[in-house]
């Protein structure tokens, strides 16, 4: 398989403190390839390495042990080829403050080599396509939170990079807000099938944008896999709930397979079951062939946000 | 690195100078750097000179001695920013995970404090040739040119130990971009020959090559040089100073990037 990035081992512990050493291990012995044009989405609470973990592949950060290599190229042996090919953005987003947006813009373009034509070029088409244009001469300390990330969105695409780290694009911003980065990103991933690598709190985001994600804790990897591969590994399951018309007995479900728990509330039947895409034709067939008429059916999948909260409880 | 490769190069070290030049036009404080302080410690220097009625040559010495003060400090105070506007604006990683190396910005930045070193101490001659009747020419072009060339070598020297100390002690360090000068003004002989310092401290003096460029300036206003070959010993001090220096600032980038301090900076 083409990997965008392929770590081994990696680990890193930070030391504190002058006289009295403090260790902290942000990351301990993380395994991870991701596959060229893929979104990839790192999840896991406060303090589980995750961005320790983008800083070492994204070259702000050495490892203390494993190797790391980005587009073929070793963290460690080719830091400046890589940092011609990546780009990174924060949630929090600071740039100069008494810079304009257009001049911070400008800047950043100027550190990848940009200069001219081009650079006048690649300035104007970012701040086109992140609706910048009415902000450009406005200076950094007075723009809004949206207006920052969305330049910090623009600043991490002035070189066009073909691996972009996203460390929390939308902490802090507000829904409308957080709904547009979320589009700019996956218009971004189709447009140029960039591998993307982001890690966020917000599960929605991490279901509506991750081909595959890894939930860490405690500077390891737990899980990693398709979003629906994970929720079915954490056992979390599914819950059915059927609404009846008439007033004949709720059938017993006894036999039918993946079914973990049936309980009634009023005249609804509410079901716990491993898989409903497996299991609700045994079902319905069971309450039809008992002569119940369905007037109302509901399915609640586990969503990614359930099993967060299992895993980081 | 190849000839194509030096627009590139050129852009990315363009792009400190810019940088510097336009937080400098933006920012009140610079008015400060440039104009106000240098003129306060002029002026009441110069009146002091008057009070105590102090021969033409021994004014020379000490007005010398504030101009170049003056011009290195603002000089070194741009190379030091060019970490510090990072670290104040928490942007620094967004720097580092840039294609860019030490050359880049400390070349852009040096660039923009000679502008602003010049400026200072264009102003500066001129207040004093106005106010003190300080006339710069005797020394003629070519030693002015020479001895402000070894005042921006100087106060790159400076601003790469404040960079330095702000990757290795994080903002903690920042102080250092206004104490070093001080510490200079002390021990080099800003305001007095050094060779009334006790003798510990002349040792000490000695290893300072604005200590030998301030010497070789001040020869050509009647005052007796301290050193012999001070020019020669100035620049062969800085150019083994800025080595060592070097060395040091690319391994404090290394030490950067293992303890975090970037990132950390950048939070």
């Amino acid at each position: 398989m083409d990997l965008a990035i392929d770590a081994r081992g990696i680990e890193k512990t930070f030391v504190t403190g002058f006289i009295r050493k403090r260790r902290t291990h942000a990351v301990r012995g993380i395994d991870l390839g991701i596959p060229r044009g893929t979104i990839f989405g790192l999840l896991g609470p406060n303090g589980a390495g995750k961005t320790t973990l983008l800083a070492i592949l994204a070259t702000l950060l050495r490892p203390d042990r494993g190797t790391a290599k980005v587009l073929g190229m070793d963290v460690l042996e080719r830091p400046g080829d890589i940092r011609r090919c990546i780009n990174m953005s924060s949630g929090h987003a600071n740039f100069l403050w008494s810079l304009t947006v257009r001049e911070n813009l400008e800047f950043y373009a100027m550190l990848y080599g940009l200069r001219g034509s081009r650079l006048r070029e690649k300035t104007q088409g970012l701040l086109r396509l992140f609706d910048l244009d009415a902000y450009q001469d406005r200076r950094f300390e007075a723009c809004s939170t949206g207006i920052k990330q969305r330049l910090a969105l623009a600043k991490a695409l002035v070189n066009d990079p073909k691996v972009l780290f996203l460390d929390e694009p939308t902490v802090g911003l507000d829904p409308d807000v957080s709904r547009r980065i979320r589009r700019a990103i996956v218009e971004l991933h189709e447009r140029h099938s960039m591998t993307i690598l982001l890690t966020t709190h917000n599960m929605a985001e991490a279901e509506a944008l991750c081909h595959e994600i890894a939930l860490i804790k405690d500077g390891r990897i737990r899980l990693k896999g398709l979003p629906s591969d994970i929720k079915r590994h954490m056992h979390l399951g599914d819950t059915i709930r059927i609404r009846v018309a008439n007033a004949r007995p709720l059938p017993d479900l006894e036999g039918l397979p993946g079914i973990w728990e049936k309980t009634v509330e009023g005249r609804s039947l509410v079901i716990r079951l491993d898989d409903h895409k497996k299991r609700l034709q045994a079902i319905l067939s069971r309450l039809a062939s008992s002569g119940c008429a369905i007037e109302d059916l509901s399915i609640e999948e586990t969503s990614l946000e359930d099993v967060f909260v299992r895993f980081a409880g | 690195m190849s000839l194509s490769d030096l627009p590139a190069e050129a852009s990315r070290t363009l792009a400190f100078l810019r940088r510097n030049w336009i937080m400098s036009r933006r920012n009140a404080f610079t008015i400060f750097e440039i104009l106000f302080w240098p003129l306060v410690g002029m002026v009441s220097v110069g009146l002091l000179a008057e009070f105590l009625s102090l021969p033409a040559s021994t004014r020379s010495f000490i007005l010398i001695g504030v101009i170049s003060m003056g011009t290195v400090q603002v000089c070194q105070l741009d190379v030091a920013y060019v970490l510090l506007y990072d670290v104040w604006s928490k942007s620094l990683k967004h720097a580092f995970i840039a294609p860019v190396s030490i050359r880049h910005f400390l070349l852009g930045s040096w660039a923009a404090g000679m502008v602003r070193g010049l400026c200072v101490f264009a102003i500066l001659a001129a207040g004093g040739a106005l106010c003190f009747g300080f006339d710069l020419r005797p020394a003629g072009p070519a030693a002015i040119a020479l001895f402000l060339a070894a005042l921006f070598l100087d106060a790159l020297l400076i601003g790469l130990c404040v960079c330095i100390l702000v990757l290795l002690l994080g903002n903690r360090a920042e102080v250092a971009a206004w104490s070093l000068v001080s510490l200079m003004m002390l021990l080099c002989g800003i305001y007095y020959p050094v060779t009334i310092l006790p003798a510990p401290v002349l040792v000490l003096a000695r290893l300072f090559p604005l200590t030998y460029h301030l010497d070789y300036f001040r020869s050509f206003y009647g005052v007796q040089a301290a050193f012999g070959h001070n020019l020669a010993i100035g620049n062969g001090l800085v150019l083994l100073y800025l080595l060592a220096s070097l060395y040091a600032l690319s391994k404090a980038m290394k030490r950067a990037a293992k303890t975090g301090i970037v990132l950390r900076l950048s939070e």
